[in-house]
């Protein structure tokens, strides 16, 4: 029973860790850019959530401004950092994602301080379940629906509407979409805007989970949703997802039996390195 | 100069300020070889060890606890805490069943909230700072773990009870700041404090205000701003009545020091226990 709950703790880890990646690698696939800055719409949504929670607003209208807050900044990102550097080499944009996520961070403590905030009232963290011995709380709950939920309706999206179809045409051959009519500029804004929102609701999640939202708690998500993306196969959207809940589990056992000799935050990238050993090209990354 | 540092800056500094003869006070640096750097160093708070044996006391004699969970922040402040409650424990009747570590930037704690309810002791020792500490407790009691949490002074913030919210009433800390005192000079500290801040003192206002009054007191003693007379009338500091209680370094720049509990009640931290056992509390001596 233990160790099911372990497997639970850490599929909902990892279920927050895909919501994160998805975002990152579904803009790696179209820009070739590692977003670090991802992180930080991650932490804006998360101040957002407890923002509009505090002011009075209920938790479930807090996720949807924190959400609507990250579907606008997402998009500016893009055009206010990335796009006047599309045409230099990579490291550039990837030098202004890791300034951006400092100068962000930074931010947020100017504005709100540096010791964080909680919400007022948080009753989802405090309305939990008996499930067959394993003990789940409603901001789990909600973690794990939302992943669910926002995964299907992003396959749907990418499978079966117009703009799903201008999506993957953009990454596979931009030149060519635009033959077809479609405007690249305009697809990368609609990514932008999606992965921030899925980034800003894990930021109000994980804020309701700790009941503590803090300037750098982005931090490591940033460097953890790189690895997953480059355990998963750059851009592979599907070995990302299987990438976030393979590391999820590691760490939920991994701070169990091996918390003595290696910081939970260190699974990561263990994992990575053994990985990377055997399989360069990620889990589900094609050789070459 | 007065640091108002975590033990591993304060150590990397304190052989800097002892190689260029500048008198050094540690105000909650918890590492004994923060004053082992030369007798230019000082602290004026108990060493991680000697609160870590306070913490084993409290729990076994005052709350009565006889199996424990330890879950400990990796660091050096976590450790030394650890190691002196580990070398009390069977003292005090206590059995530790379980021991957890977790790094300083973990805020979820599910894979420990699940082991603790495996474990289902009668108490838990937690070490760690109030923005651990906060996620921590609340993950653990929304879990529906009703043990007694004993934390450290780590956890002496209204910011831990402003984040675990009624999750932290009922928690019991071991600190230098005793609210219930009724020390004039004490007293004063804490009342003054909060008027002027608009917010309760925790254990680092009052831990850092009486490296200061030391300070100023070996200052004033010395009758000149000569480094060497200063750290002399430092090293012969005795009974000086400052913020924390009252205080004497030995011939290692180590306090003794009564270590007071306290407990959330009501959202703020209040009285609870007093430990002051000269020999367990003993602090180095080199």
């Amino acid at each position: 029973m233990f160790h099911l709950e372990l497997l639970t703790v850490g599929l909902i880890q990892g279920a927050m860790y895909a919501m994160m990646a998805l975002g990152l690698t579904l803009i790696y696939g179209l820009l070739r850019i590692l977003h670090i800055a991802h992180a930080a719409l991650f932490t804006l949504g998360a101040y957002a959530g407890v923002l509009a929670a505090n002011a009075g607003l209920g938790l479930l209208p807090a996720a949807i401004v924190a959400v609507a807050i990250g579907g606008i900044a997402g998009p500016l990102v893009y055009v206010a950092i990335y796009r006047p550097l599309l045409d230099k080499p990579p490291y550039v944009a990837l030098i202004a994602s890791i300034g951006l996520l400092i100068a962000l961070e930074d931010g947020f403590r100017l504005v709100f301080g540096p010791y964080g905030l909680s919400f007022d009232n948080n009753p989802w963290f405090i309305t939990g379940w008996m499930i067959g011995g394993i003990y789940l709380n409603a901001v789990q709950a909600a973690i794990a629906v939302t992943a669910i939920l926002s995964i299907a309706a992003f396959t749907w999206f990418a499978r079966r509407t117009r703009a799903g179809v201008a999506w993957r045409a953009t990454v596979t051959d931009p030149a060519m979409a635009r033959t077809f009519g479609v405007e690249p500029d305009r697809v990368r804004i609609m990514s932008f805007a999606i992965a921030s929102m899925l980034a800003a609701v894990a930021g109000v999640l994980i804020g309701l989970l700790n009941n503590l939202v803090e300037p750098t708690m982005g931090s490591i998500i940033a460097y953890k949703g790189l690895a997953i993306i480059v355990l998963g196969g750059l851009g592979n959207v599907p070995g990302t997802l299987v990438a976030a809940l393979l590391l999820g589990v590691a760490e939920s056992f991994g701070q169990t039996y091996l918390d003595q000799v290696l910081d939970r935050d260190a699974i990561a990238f263990l994992v990575l390195i053994v990985v990377l050993m055997v399989r360069p090209q990620g889990l589900f990354g094609k050789a070459g | 100069m007065v640091s108002g540092s975590y033990s591993g800056p304060t150590r990397a500094a304190a052989g800097v300020f002892q190689e260029n003869g500048i008198p050094y006070i540690s105000a909650y640096g918890v590492h004994p070889d923060i004053t082992r750097a030369g007798d230019y160093v000082f602290s004026t708070s108990f060493v991680g060890e000697v609160q870590g044996r306070a913490g084993a006391k409290l729990v076994g004699e005052n709350v009565g606890a006889k199996r424990v969970s330890i879950i400990s922040i990796n660091n050096d402040f976590g450790q030394s805490l650890v190691a002196g409650f580990k070398e009390a424990a069977a003292q005090f009747g206590i059995e530790i069943v379980n021991e957890y570590y977790y790094g300083m930037a973990d805020r979820q704690f599910g894979s420990i909230v699940a082991g603790i309810r495996r474990d289902a002791p009668d108490a838990i020792y937690a070490t760690g700072y109030f923005f651990t500490g906060g996620p921590l407790v609340s993950q653990l009691r929304s879990a529906g773990v009703t043990a007694t949490i004993v934390g450290t002074e780590g956890f002496d913030s209204q910011n831990f009870i402003d984040i675990a919210k009624q999750a932290a009433e009922g928690v019991i800390i071991t600190t230098s700041l005793d609210r219930g005192t009724e020390n004039p000079v004490m007293r004063a500290f804490i009342d003054d404090f909060e008027k002027k801040a608009g917010f309760p003192a925790d254990m680092v206002a009052a831990t850092t205000h009486t490296a200061v009054l030391v300070a100023a007191d070996a200052i004033t003693r010395a009758g000149s701003v000569d480094h060497a007379a200063i750290r002399d009338a430092l090293a012969a500091t005795k009974d000086l009545q400052v913020s924390t209680g009252v205080l004497t370094f030995n011939s290692l720049g180590e306090i003794y020091h009564e270590i007071g509990a306290q407990i959330v009640k009501d959202g703020a931290f209040t009285h609870y226990a007093t430990i002051d056992d000269p020999v367990l509390l003993a602090p180095p001596t080199e």
